[in-house]
């Protein structure tokens, strides 16, 4: 995305936000939406926009797990560690992912394909050990599995970008 | 009129308007109950340091509140040194001074009202905040809004957004001297002020060479289109009493 689509992008999402303060949440959650983080410039522009402090919705921001600050990969793993994934080796599957990506959870990957984040409970305990690429539930996994589903969400990021050309 | 009440604190009888604090009626009749996060500047308070917690008794039953906070509605009797009150404000007072070591009140504090027995607990190295949001407030009520509280849980903390010097902050010291326990940083020397990583100048009075604070603060109190002082306030006033013996000496 360029500066011009994304400060135009911004402007639009500002545009549909009424300018009430009790709306920041849901503005912040477009912005997380349209570019997998929220930008600096969104940020101050949404607090003119609210006629609240940039500092306020920076306090916001990084409080909410759903918000980031920094750009996130475009593919989001997400491996469950509630009692139940933990359990049934949870951690093992980080490893093989810090294996396969180089990543620890929380981080992004330099190519910017793929963040791991670690959860504390997705809910789907009976089908522990549980991870979450993309909103896709990958259940009752074996490490041996995690390679191939990363290879088909790389190849699949490939094509997009291909597509785009 | 609002509706006056009697109720008693550690068994003095004070009358109150129906509303008010317990803190502020205990104040008034000289009976000293502890705080760290309450602040005369604001209307409301925060009520998240907990020191000032009191016993409560309204017939025959008995409850813990924060006075800075809890309205008298009907008459009761106010605990400040009850067993269990100095049990929890012991037990509040030694969470404090081990979350921040550095902060000599509570350090003072802990002296005069706490109790062994919480060696357990782990200190935090070189910290004096005790995240009350007092200085957030007070940056918040002035308009300037340069500093929040960021992250949360054990990284939270307070500072300014991404960690950069803001552009909205007038250098006020605002923060820094509504803060009870001293931890907001700043630096000043003879003709600078450095705040949040911001290095800010100072005006001086032309006529007594007093700090009359940093441009931008001197700014921000007059507003954007208002007329900025020339002098401090001090010689301002001894401007105007010259002025008026000036005029009534003839009268």
């Amino acid at each position: 995305m360029t500066e011009v689509d994304q400060a135009s992008r911004i402007a639009e999402i500002i545009e549909a936000c009424p300018a009430d303060q009790r709306f920041a949440l849901a503005a912040l959650q477009d912005m997380q939406h349209a570019f997998n983080y929220i930008p600096e410039e969104g940020l101050s522009a949404l607090a003119e926009h609210l006629g609240c402090s940039q500092a306020h919705l920076y306090s916001m921001a990084t409080f909410y797990k759903a918000l980031s600050l920094t750009p996130k990969g475009e593919h989001i793993i997400k491996i469950c560690n509630g009692t139940a994934c933990h359990l049934r080796g949870a951690m093992n599957l980080a490893t093989e992912l810090k294996r396969d990506l180089g990543i620890d959870p929380g981080e992004t990957t330099e190519d910017g394909t793929f963040s791991v984040e670690l959860v504390n409970c997705l809910g789907s305990c009976a089908l522990a050990p549980v991870m979450v690429v993309d909103g896709t539930y990958h259940n009752k996994l074996r490490v041996e599995q995690i390679p191939g589903i990363i290879e088909s969400y790389a190849s699949q990021g490939s094509e997009e970008v291909a597509d785009h050309d | 009129m609002s509706e006056k009440l009697t109720i008693t604190i550690d068994g003095v009888e004070c009358t109150c308007e129906k509303g008010e604090y317990i803190y502020d009626v205990a104040r008034r009749n000289n009976i000293a109950i502890p705080v760290l996060c309450r602040s005369d500047a604001f209307a409301d308070h925060r009520a998240c340091c907990r020191i000032c917690i009191v016993e409560v008794e309204t017939r025959g039953r008995r409850k813990v509140v924060t006075s800075c906070v809890y309205p008298i509605d009907q008459e009761c009797a106010v605990y400040t040194k009850s067993e269990k009150i100095l049990e929890e404000r012991a037990v509040i007072l030694s969470l404090l001074a081990h979350r921040a070591p550095d902060a000599q009140r509570i350090a003072d504090m802990n002296q005069a009202w706490g109790r062994e027995g919480f060696e357990r607990l782990v200190t935090i190295d070189n910290e004096k905040c005790i995240l009350c949001g007092l200085c957030v407030q007070a940056c918040d009520s002035l308009g300037t809004g340069a500093i929040s509280t960021v992250l949360r849980g054990t990284e939270k903390k307070v500072d300014t957004p991404y960690d950069k010097p803001s552009e909205f902050c007038v250098g006020c010291l605002s923060c820094a001297n509504v803060c009870p326990t001293g931890a907001i940083e700043y630096e000043q020397t003879a003709t600078t002020r450095t705040i949040w990583n911001r290095e800010f100048s100072l005006l001086f009075c032309p006529d007594c060479g007093a700090p009359m604070g940093t441009p931008e603060s001197v700014r921000h109190a007059v507003g954007p289109e208002g007329e900025l002082p020339t002098v401090c306030d001090a010689c301002r006033k001894k401007r105007l009493a010259n002025e008026m013996m000036q005029t009534y000496r003839y009268v």
